[in-house]
């Protein structure tokens, strides 16, 4: 039964699951070994596997923002690392964004998997990592103005040679950052992560044999990119543009434009980004992975989402994003923010265009942001410092079915919120409130998700914070008549005061969203406002019952009601 | 359930029940309307959750709903801190004025308490309880301490709430249970099973309902531990494959494997400890389908009961694993239930045929590719309890029961790398079997976080013989008091670390020698575990856990005789292998004898099961008359 076309979609099947199944085991081992909250709590990380040229055969489930960029970092680093330099054992280490990577935080880790002497496969590991040094705790520089301050650049190395610690490689990383004993154990999580990855692949590969199981993989990408394509087909020929903004860069109070036009034609889609604004002197800039990761993330959510993820689904998307924006940046500006803030405007705009493409599977937008709050400080009980990267969650979009979810991981991650009990016991704070905030859903039909509220007391230390949210000033933006989710906001109040101010009245920082090294002083009081999501539909056909519901469980108040659905307060 | 009593015949005396009451009301949202008390700032938790998605691209996934409703919880101005100090007190006024509050609300059926780091110090939790308890002493309070006392609010609250949720609707079921018995007569005693798998009172299970939302395929675990013991091996890897779902577990150095990491769905969390069981959704009903792209998919729609595989002639048209299994030839058309029904080859090949078309093939090559895949996601499944805990396939036994479990068992073999197989008695019944071998159980842990530099020696202690005394005690309270043992586990991490090792404690006392010996087996485990440790790192302790057991009677069990002279086939017949169809020998299991051996290719066929030997396989039957499946 070896050559028929059905046996091979079979195969197919055994091979496409017992990768992801490799795959999902990196993940856990990862999650388990793991130091950071960002790792282990928020699970910022992504498993896959990449043939020996770099394309992408497999990835689990985990963080999406990182899930287009694999191919792209593997390949680079290829260039400068040659195939026949790598040898069993070794793992590659690399977090450089103007070497195919996607910002400084973000490490991608790989390792060899040879078969009767070939190198076959590549298992690999990317995950976020809380501390990178630069100029603030906790990796989000939102002051920077080069990349130079956005913490330490690895280029392509070896970490591991022939499965032995490469020490020269550790000593100098691990003298680039704050928290090197956690930087060790989120080191040491993903070495051992593509490791056991890399066992598992090589005894599927073993059993199919290296010539099967290329043909197999090969023939796999063919078939996500069938189901691809007949994806794009459904939707109707045209051109489809859409644009959004982000408030400012952190350094000057100018708004940046994501400009998107989509070209659909047949089975094939251009994802064209001609329009965009020059890049800029803060952290927003997008690299071209971030830029490919969130047109393709985009694409992902309009399409069935059954398809085998793995390079074979990009091929019949073209993105188009002219060099030197803010959506292809050049060296050498800083770019920390791309991959959380610009991804998911990127994303929003390109589903935005294709709203009327694809009506039932369009939504409107998302918070849009992780709100990226980083701190670090003097841990006296153990006696070293420590440095956090906390993120929150947002309002989600109504779809044409339902409301927006509340508090939910903003589109380019899938991480959890740190439970409240495990933070206070590892950082000085003290949580006063964290709570859904009324009426910050858009207005539609369906409802936008609710965005969140949280209070932070500091407790008996100097903690050094530094935040790169945005939608600060702009807002989730509805569909077909939907009302915009209410921006969000942070808020400042010093020990003793009863006033909140923003942290360009407080500090005189140049922008509310994008703020660094601000010292936060016991009794100080920190608020995260995040946004609610955008509505869909006319707010005047929303059912009565639903309003009523949104009324007694207090998603909204009898004022919305009044103004935005024009109710009663009972809801009628 | 309660009616099926009713026949139930003969002099019984002692009855074990588990049931899904508690699961189905969660799952079908049936249960009481919760009122829920927290620490003034934190009643979203249950609804924020942990704002991760199921589905990454899929935006149409709606974020589950709490079991109660927002409008139904109540803030209390406490706060407890992180090291047990207490920041603001409790205020029993406020208390009071809260209660009135809940009164006005009308209709509040039962309460969940879960105030913030109540596992560090559950005094506000208690005091709170026992002022609400005197204001309102008709409504049945849960209070996260004594369900869950460990960190992470949302988790607690998410089981808090779901004990609260389903203890009215417990409560009457045990209620109509005990009236129902009574007129009946004769029974003396009834136990509950819980989802550790261990029994307890129906005074216990309507206290805290939460310990029985599994406990329905525990007894095929509890039952495998038995078979470990028969067979005097340590490790099973348990395979109970059913008609829409298969459950697999392990048995690891002769015990059990117990998680507190359970989702009943997605965001749902109840983490009471359990037997670690991990549940597909894919069976013999399981329908087999051809997706867009052209691609032959298994599941995870099931053809359920009604109208049941095709080949049941119950009107199914679309081909299931179990019309696989008939057209391969592996179940017999005519000796199906113990040749109660008989089922159409017919139907079973028209229903094939829908997709062997487009696939371009025949129709027991696709009755193939579907084994083919059902042994894949399988495979997957039994994975996702041996590799994905860090444990060797290779180092275990597969016991394959349920309905469908012995079908599949031989292929499962090779694809999972595991060189033997065990198919127990009546496959068919073994998880019920597993209930008359339970003992009574009781798992408590509570989260008290240090660290090895600064181990509190004392402190370890006071945590350790409270959770002893209370185990015991609770035992003790339920009549259980005879045969009892203590085991005493650390959950352990290295600093900054987010997931825990269980280091068993075999010291009564913490002192700097025994401690020391803890150390050195978390370093230990680790390395085995994960490929590495990190030698000079300070370790965390997160979790003390204590088991107390009560070792009930379990009975004897029959043994086989000895046949005279080798086991006759009572039938030959075509049977399709991966090889390709070879006449293969069919036996009756009721006909095998002690130490009988068979050579593969083969069938042992029995009234609720057909048993599958390939080509390069063989079986022995032990004196038990367990059947052991070896490769040649």
């Amino acid at each position: 039964m070896g050559t028929s076309k059905a046996t091979d979609f079979v195969t197919m099947n055994i091979i496409e699951s017992s990768m992801i199944s490799a795959c999902r085991e990196m993940g856990i081992t990862l999650m388990k070994t793991s130091y950071s909250t960002i790792f282990n709590e928020a699970l910022d990380f992504t498993c896959g596997i990449a043939s020996a040229d770099g394309k992408m055969w497999a990835v689990a489930e985990f963080c999406p923002a990182q899930i287009g960029g694999m191919p792209l970092i593997i390949s680079s680093s290829l260039k400068e690392i040659p195939l026949d330099t790598i040898n069993p054992g070794d793992v590659i280490v690399h977090n450089d964004p103007y070497r195919g990577g996607l910002h400084t935080p973000e490490h991608t880790l790989f390792c060899p998997v040879f078969v009767d002497d070939q190198l076959v496969a590549f298992t690999v590991a990317i995950g976020h990592v809380a501390e990178v040094g630069g100029m603030v705790p906790g990796g989000f520089a939102s002051e920077a103005t080069e990349i130079f301050h956005e913490g330490i650049r690895v280029p392509p190395v070896k970490i591991k040679k022939r499965g032995e610690d490469v020490e020269e490689v550790w000593k100098l990383w691990l003298a680039n950052v704050r928290t090197p004993r956690y930087n060790y154990g989120d080191m040491r999580a993903l070495i051992s992560g593509v490791e056991v990855g890399a066992e598992r692949l090589g005894q599927i590969i073993s059993k199919y044999g290296v010539t099967e199981f290329r043909k197999i993989c090969a023939d796999l990408m063919d078939y996500s990119e069938a189901r691809m394509r007949a994806e794009i087909r459904d939707l109707p020929d045209g051109a489809y543009a859409f644009h959004d903004f982000m408030d400012n860069d952190g350094v000057t109070d100018e708004e940046i434009r994501i400009n998107v036009e989509c070209f659909i034609q047949d089975d094939e889609i251009v994802v064209d980004f001609e329009g965009s604004s020059p890049q800029v002197g803060g952290p927003i800039n997008a690299t071209l992975g971030v830029t490919w990761s969130a047109a393709y993330n985009a694409l992902l959510h309009l399409t069935d989402p059954s398809i085998p993820k793995n390079s074979g689904c990009f091929r019949p998307i073209r993105v188009l994003a002219p060099a030197g924006t803010v959506v292809n940046v050049d060296y050498p500006a800083p770019e920390v923010g791309g991959n959380t803030e610009t991804h998911p405007r990127i994303a929003g705009a390109v589903i935005g265009a294709l709203a009327s493409a694809s009506p039932d599977r369009a939504f409107a937008s998302e918070g849009g942001t992780h709100l990226n709050f980083v701190f670090g400080g003097q841990d006296k009980a153990n006696d070293e410092y420590f440095a956090c990267y906390d993120i929150e969650v947002v309002g989600w979009g109504a779809t044409p079915h339902s409301d927006g979810n509340d508090a939910t991981d903003s589109i380019n991650g899938n991480c959890r919120v740190t439970p409240v009990e495990v933070f206070e016991t590892r950082y000085p704070w003290l949580t006063e409130e964290i709570s859904l905030i009324a009426d910050s859903g858009g207005a539609g039909a369906t409802r936008g998700g609710l965005g969140t509220r949280r209070i932070w007391k500091c407790l008996d230390a100097e903690i050094t914070c530094s935040q790169l949210t945005d939608r600060h000033v702009n807002q989730a933006w509805g569909l077909n008549g939907g009302a915009s989710g209410t921006s969000g906001m942070t808020l400042y109040q010093a020990a003793g005061s009863s006033d909140w101010q923003n942290m360009m009245q407080a500090f005189g920082k140049n922008s509310t969203s994008k703020w660094s090294n601000v010292v936060i002083k016991p009794g100080d009081r920190v608020e995260i406002v995040t946004p609610g999501g955008g509505g869909y539909g006319d707010p005047a056909t929303r059912e009565s019952s639903a309003v009523k519901e949104d009324l007694l469980e207090g998603y909204i108040t009898a004022d919305h009601a009044h103004a935005d659905y024009g109710r009663t307060a009972e809801g009628d | 359930m309660l009616e099926g009593l009713k026949r139930l015949t003969g002099n019984i005396r002692n009855l074990r029940l588990g049931t899904t009451v508690a699961t189905n009301a969660i799952l079908e949202r049936r249960g009481a309307r919760v009122g829920y008390v927290t620490t003034k700032g934190f009643r979203d938790v249950p609804f924020i959750q942990r704002g991760n998605r199921k589905f990454h691209y899929d935006a149409s996934w709606v974020k589950p709903k709490p079991l109660m409703k927002r409008r139904d919880c109540f803030e209390l101005d406490e706060r407890m801190m992180a090291d047990g100090s207490v920041l603001r007190p409790v205020d029993e006024a406020e208390v009071l004025a809260m209660a009135e509050d809940i009164k006005a609300a009308g209709g509040v059926d039962s309460l969940a308490v879960n105030l913030l780091f109540s596992y560090v110090t559950p005094d506000h939790e208690i005091a709170v309880r026992d002022i609400l308890a005197k204001a309102l002493p008709d409504t049945p309070i849960s209070i996260s301490y004594e369900v869950l006392p460990k960190w992470k609010e949302y988790e607690r609250a998410s089981t808090t709430i779901a004990d609260a949720f389903v203890k009215p609707i417990v409560s009457r079921y045990l209620n109509d249970l005990g009236t129902r018995l009574g007129e009946r007569g004769g029974i003396e005693n009834v136990a509950i099973i819980k989802s550790n798998g261990g029994e307890m009172t129906t005074a216990a299970a309507a206290d805290t309902p939460i310990h029985m939302t599994v406990s329905g395929p525990t007894g095929g675990v509890v039952a495998a531990r038995h078979i470990a013991a028969q067979l005097g091996v340590g490790n099973l890897v348990t395979f109970d494959m059913g008609g829409t779902s298969t459950d697999c577990s392990t048995i690891v150095d002769g015990q059990e494997s117990f998680t507190t990491n359970f989702e009943i769905e997605f965001g749902v969390p109840i983490q009471v400890p359990m037997i670690d069981i991990r549940t597909i959704g894919a069976g013999g009903g399981s329908i087999a389908w051809i997706d867009k792209g052209g691609m032959l998919r298994v599941g995870p729609e099931s053809a359920g009961a009604n109208p049941g595989p095709a080949c049941y002639g119950f009107g199914g048209t679309r081909p299931t694993v179990t019309d696989a299994n008939v057209i391969l030839g592996r179940i017999s058309p005519d000796n199906f239930l113990g040749g109660t029904m008989t089922l159409d080859v017919a139907q079973a090949r028209s229903a094939m045929e829908t997709i062997a078309t487009p696939l371009g093939l025949g129709v027991e090559e696709t009755a193939m590719a579907i084994v083919r895949i059902v042994t894949n996601n399988m495979t997957g499944a039994l994975r996702s309890v041996l590799t994905e805990r860090g444990l060797d396939p290779r180092d275990f036994s597969l016991l394959a029961f349920g309905g469908a479990g012995a079908l599949h068992a031989a292929d499962l073999m090779g694809e999972a790398s595991i060189p033997s197989a065990v198919v127990p008695n009546h496959p068919g019944q073994f998880s019920a079997f597993g209930f008359i071998m339970t003992d009574a159980r009781v798992d408590l842990e509570r989260t008290v976080q240090m660290t090895s530099n600064r181990f509190d020696l004392d402190r370890a202690n006071e945590v350790m013989n409270q959770l002893v005394t209370d185990a015991l005690g609770n035992l003790k309270a339920q009549g259980y008091d005879t045969g009892l043992s203590v085991t005493r586990t650390l959950e352990l991490r290295y600093l900054g670390q987010n997931y825990e090792l269980e280091v068993p404690v075999s010291f009564e006392t913490f002192d700097a020698d025994t401690v020391g010996t803890a150390w050195a087996a978390f370093h230990d485990q680790h390395k085995a575990r994960f490929g590495f440790n990190i030698p000079r790192e300070v370790i965390e302790v997160i979790t003390f856990k204590v088991t107390a057991v009560s070792a009930r009677e379990t009975p004897k069990l029959p043994t086989l005789a000895k046949n005279d002279g080798p086991p006759e086939p009572t039938a030959r017949r075509q049977v399709h292998y991966e090889e390709g169809p070879l006449e293969t020998a069919v036996f009756d299991r009721a006909a095998l004898g002690d130490g009988d051996v068979i050579a593969g290719p083969a069938l042992i066929e029995e009234p609720a099961s057909v048993t599958v030997l390939r080509p390069d396989q063989n079986l022995t039957v032990d004196s038990y008359g367990n059947m052991i499946i070896r490769n040649n």
